[in-house]
């Protein structure tokens, strides 16, 4: 029964299904237990957070079935104006909003909080991916690769002004998508000196709200691998990196178990930007290990959806999205374990958050809608 | 080469660099947990978060007017966070103000100079300490608030750095006025309502998350309440501030004058039951100081003495009918019985009196034979059957605890002076709780009934748990309305001519009995040492409040200093005459005099006017000022003129003829400081009337 039922309305790539159900499972169990101390804050009452964030959990699933059984190909129409919507709406929030921490990244439309970024990443990504397919069977001029450098480069600084590491990554997940879509490299040298002139201007000219906030992380990380750190610098960030190497040691291999995390009371970010080190802490090397697994599988299967998929638009949308979710949990991971400087980067499908969660699942159900297509279109 | 074969490589290419950087992560977790494991281990061990108990706040406990007996009081102890004043942005609000602060830390606590303090802070931060206290002493509200508003601490405990650390700390409004009555907690010694009450007045305690911030001291996380303290119950007591006041003031003096080792004083009213005051006090070690140490009249079992024939005569009466008049031999006043001597304290005895005058002079032998006469004979169980009815032999499981258990017990066959000797008060032991209650079922027209102290227990104004619902009664009077007729009468010829008779007075009767007993130590009976007590009640004629007064070995050069009838019976007049003064409904009323008419004085008088029309229409006269405010009234054959009187701003009014209360209010609404001596009207002043007034100037007044 339950069987049927699945297979007649989840379409497409079952693993990435099972993969996605996983983690949102270790979502709501480890986000109970870091969100303890928020619940106890707040006054709504214990089960408050975890009720919403279940909901939430549930409103992205529903978000990821929604679009993977839309026809992907209609976005690429689609994209160039979400591109532009999504800029001039980063622009809005910049100017206009006023945020937590000085990062005005969130735009309030009644009592909901959205990030302008999440809906440039994804159109971004998209209309990249159409452009670069149109282009797959001949050669690029440079009048055509200008304009998407332009977009990539416009939209990249925008985003910088509020947050400064999710430009950086979805730069990074666009320099790739063009590498995929073979765009010779003195284009892509091209771009890199773009996006590096632009960030320079941006420091210069100190515009932005967190690019401070950025360059002092940035140093204070370099300074600590050169083991030059003065002792008092930058109180905060360190303080966070140093919380989260107490929750991985204390881990030890089978980890203290749900709900016993300490560190969770003095990661001011534990239930988004530090959750793999709760989740460490209280599952383990083994948990972690499993949830880096569980994004590696997942990689893979996001790429074998591009190996099978008919037509260049779809492999690259896929590729694109794929990399740029899995990045974002590789850097996360990175954050926590020390292996980069301090960024607010959420781990995708698991950390508590709001509307991100809509947008990760609209990417895992447009990655899901593409591995649909060996079914109807078996080759090329 | 195939487009989607190159598109393909490309991406296992990047594939393979990300499983690197996984593979970079999962060393990371290795070194972290096994290689620099032990270091961050112990890092974090020095700061963690613990569950732990947040008490609750402690019940208060209210006299029975609701005025506040005891109760807790937030105090604060000040921390300091030096880690706050490291980062960036805080460390200039810190360099500003640390001089100043200082310097106001010096002068606020005065211990330190503001050096050191300035050096133990920067010695904090050098050491990366999270948490210091920059002073143990406990601190109020108020000085929080001041100092919320010093450098640094003005900014707060994020920017600022600035602790307070609150302690729920006891505090008794009234100091030590009823200080063992309503009790304390100290670390091991509990005692009193808050020892007895203690589970209620604890409330239930909460738990919480707190972080470890240094040996032995925790700091509540922020929000970290898991579950929310209940607060205690408050106490709702029967005591009377007044009357507890005048109880504790009354024996003070008492003892100090006759420097006695102890006393107690216990009032209860009388239909109720209920203790209105209860002081102990003791002297202490070589000093004439006395203070609460130890609660004698619930805990001091002692031999009664004579206050005990109060028991036998009522006895006596009940069982065997036995009338006032019934002539006594009591001859020299010596009694031989068995072995023992039994004498009178008057030396060459009474003769032969009426049992009224046995008890009123509190003759020893005239009672021994009285008993002897009746109870004798193989009749003594009937005795012992009776004090048992009167609930002389049992504990009254009085709400302060431990209850102490009265001894007596019917003498061991062949044991002649058994009877005699208890009859009078000797060879048992209770406590002057157990002896007042007794006397108050006497007052209380027969009707024992269980003393409380402690009213109800209370969550704001709701009632939680009515201990008057509880309280004891006997449903079945003592002794019948006859044998209450006579034995009443007893105690009243005890204080119009007996022992006591130093006590009466003409405003209204009081009935009660002396006893002075021989202190029994190591075994024998002293000469010259004495116990002495008086129980009583009054007024007699309608009983409000009985009241003993017990007071442990007088000294004196007299003999008669030593006995109840001057060490314990003055008190008792003391405290009877205060709360006679204080209670009105006790007063009889004043009879108005038909014919007299009112009286008027001639003198001047200047009142405010609503006063004067409030005075006129209780006393029927009927020519009122016409003006407002101010009115000078005089009287003139019979008849009343008023004049308005004329308080200019800015001027010394004419205070002549005014009330203290009326000067006062006119005058420091004027911005003077009185200074005053006598009593009565205002007789003259020190600045002349008309004079301009200037603010805080002095103004001295007579009164007459």
């Amino acid at each position: 029964m339950v069987t049927n039922w699945l297979k007649s309305n989840l379409k497409g790539d079952h693993q990435i299904w099972t993969i996605v159900a996983a983690l949102s499972m270790i979502s709501i169990i480890v986000v109970s237990s870091a969100s303890g101390k928020l619940a106890v804050m707040a006054s709504g009452g214990i089960f408050y957070h975890i009720f919403k964030h279940i909901i939430l959990v549930s409103l992205g699933l529903g978000s990821m079935w929604f679009f993977h059984r839309l026809d992907y190909h209609r976005f690429a129409m689609y994209s160039n104006a979400g591109v532009i919507l999504s800029f001039a709406l980063l622009i809005y929030a910049y100017k206009f909003e006023q945020g937590i921490n000085h990062a005005n990244r969130w735009i309030h439309v009644g009592g909901l909080t959205f990030m302008p970024s999440d809906l440039a990443k994804l159109s971004l990504i998209t209309n990249l991916a159409a452009m670069l397919a149109k282009r797959q069977h001949v050669s690029y001029t440079f009048n055509e690769i200008l304009p998407m450098i332009v977009k990539i480069i416009l939209v990249c600084s925008a985003i910088a002004l509020t947050n400064v590491s999710t430009s950086l990554l979805l730069f990074t997940t666009c320099f790739l998508l063009m590498f995929f879509g073979r765009v010779p490299s003195q284009y892509l040298l091209l771009a890199l000196a773009g996006i590096f002139i632009t960030a320079t201007l941006l420091v210069m000219t100190g515009t932005g709200s967190r690019i401070e906030t950025a360059r002092n992380r940035v140093i204070n990380f370099a300074s600590g691998l050169k083991g030059t750190k003065k002792k008092d610098a930058s109180q905060t960030s360190d303080y966070q990196i140093e919380r989260s190497f107490y929750a991985i040691a204390n881990g030890g291999v089978l980890g203290k178990g749900p709900g016993k995390s300490q560190q969770r009371y003095f990661l001011t970010e534990s239930e988004s930007d530090f959750i793999y080190a709760i989740i460490i802490e209280e599952w383990g090397m083994i948990g972690g290990v499993f949830v880096l697994g569980l994004y590696l599988w997942f990689l893979y299967r996001g790429m074998k959806a591009v190996d099978s998929s008919g037509r260049a638009f779809g492999g690259l949308l896929s590729a694109g999205l794929t990399f740029s979710l899995v990045i974002q949990a590789m850097v996360h991971m990175g954050v926590a374990t020390g292996l980069g400087p301090v960024t607010g980067q959420n781990l995708p499908l698991l950390s508590m958050g709001g509307s991100s969660l809509l947008f990760t699942g609209a990417m895992v159900g447009i990655i899901i809608a593409v591995s649909r297509d060996k079914v109807n279109n078996p080759i090329l | 080469m195939n487009i989607k074969k190159d598109i393909v490589m490309r991406l296992r290419f990047v594939f393979l660099l990300i499983l690197l950087f996984a593979g970079g992560i999962i060393w990371r977790i290795v070194q972290l947990q096994n290689i620099e494991g032990e270091k961050w281990r112990k890092a974090s061990s020095l700061r963690y978060v613990s569950e732990r108990t947040i008490e609750a706040v402690r019940g208060n406990i209210y006299a029975d007017d609701g005025s506040l007996l005891a109760t807790s009081l937030p105090k604060y102890r000040l921390g300091f966070d030096p880690l706050v004043s490291l980062s960036d942005k805080n460390r200039r609000i810190f360099d500003d103000g640390i001089e100043e602060l200082c310097k106001k830390l010096s002068n606020f606590y005065g211990d330190k100079d503001w050096k050191d303090y300035y050096s133990m802070i920067n010695l904090a931060r050098h050491e990366k300490d999270r948490y210091i206290l920059l002073n143990n002493s406990l601190i109020d509200f108020q000085d929080v608030k001041m100092m919320k508003k010093w450098p640094i601490f003005k900014e707060g405990k994020y920017k600022g750095g600035v602790v307070f650390e609150k302690v729920n700390v006891r505090y008794n409004p009234f100091g030590k006025m009823g200080f063992r009555t309503i009790g304390y907690k100290k670390d091991k010694e509990k005692v009193g309502i808050e020892n007895s009450f203690d589970s209620q007045l604890a409330g239930v305690p909460g738990k919480g998350i707190f972080e470890k911030i240094g040996q032995g001291s925790f700091r509540p996380i922020d929000g970290g309440e898991e579950a929310i303290p209940i607060p205690g119950l408050d106490i709702h007591t029967t005591i009377n501030v007044n009357i507890q006041d005048v109880a504790e003031s009354s024996l003070l003096r008492a003892l100090k004058r006759s420097g006695a080792d102890k006393g107690c004083v216990v009032v209860m009213e009388v239909a109720t039951g209920e203790i209105k005051a209860m002081t102990n006090l003791t002297r202490m070690r070589d000093t004439s100081n006395y203070a609460e140490t130890y609660n004698h009249a619930v805990l001091g079992l002692t031999d009664p003495g004579s206050v005990f024939k109060l028991a036998s005569m009522v006895a006596l009466m009940e069982e065997w009918n036995l009338s006032n008049e019934e002539l006594v031999e009591t001859g020299d006043g010596k009694m031989k019985i068995g072995d023992k001597i039994l004498e009178d304290s008057k030396t060459t005895g009474y003769g032969t009196i009426t049992a009224q005058s046995v008890f009123e002079h509190s003759s020893n032998v005239g009672t021994a034979k009285l008993m002897l006469k009746y109870f004798g004979k193989g009749n003594e169980k009937k005795y012992y059957k009776k004090l048992h009815d009167f609930h002389l032999d049992q504990r009254l499981n009085f709400q302060l605890r431990p209850d102490a258990i009265p001894r007596i017990s019917p003498p061991k066959k062949g044991d002649i002076t058994g009877l005699p000797w208890n009859s009078i008060g000797y060879g048992m032991l209770l406590t002057p709780l157990q002896m007042l209650t007794f006397y108050n079922a006497i007052a209380n027209d027969g009707k024992w009934i269980q003393p409380i102290i402690v009213k109800e227990t209370r969550v704001a104004d709701k009632v939680e748990d009515d201990f008057k619902l509880k309280q004891e009664v006997d449903e079945n009077p003592i002794c019948s309305e006859e044998t209450l007729k006579k034995v009443r009468k007893m105690l009243e010829g005890v204080v119009e001519r007996g022992t006591a008779s130093n006590i009466k007075n003409d405003l209204y009767k009081i009935a009660g009995k002396t006893g002075t007993s021989q202190k029994l130590i190591n075994g024998k009976y002293r000469k010259g040492m004495y116990y002495t007590s008086f129980i009583g009640y009054f007024p007699a004629d309608a009983p409000k409040y009985s009241c003993v007064v017990a007071i442990d070995n007088p000294r004196g050069v007299k003999k008669e200093a030593l006995f109840a009838s001057d060490a314990s019976a003055p008190v008792f007049k003391e405290i009877a005459d205060k709360i006679y003064a204080c209670d009105i409904q006790m007063h009889k009323l004043l009879a108005k005099d038909a014919n007299g008419g009112v009286k008027l004085t001639s003198q001047k008088q200047i009142a405010h006017t609503s006063d004067i029309k409030a005075i006129n229409e209780e006393f029927g006269i009927e020519r009122k000022p016409s003006n407002e405010g101010w009115s000078v009234m005089q009287a003139e054959n019979g008849k009343v003129h008023y004049e308005e009187h004329s308080n200019p701003k800015n001027k010394v009014p004419d205070l002549r003829g005014m009330s203290l209360r009326d000067a006062l209010y006119v005058l420091e609404n004027k911005g003077f400081k009185v200074s005053y001596s006598g009593f009565g009207k205002v007789k003259s002043q020190s600045i002349p009337p008309g004079v301009f007034a200037a603010k805080n100037r002095t103004i001295g007044l007579v009164l007459n």
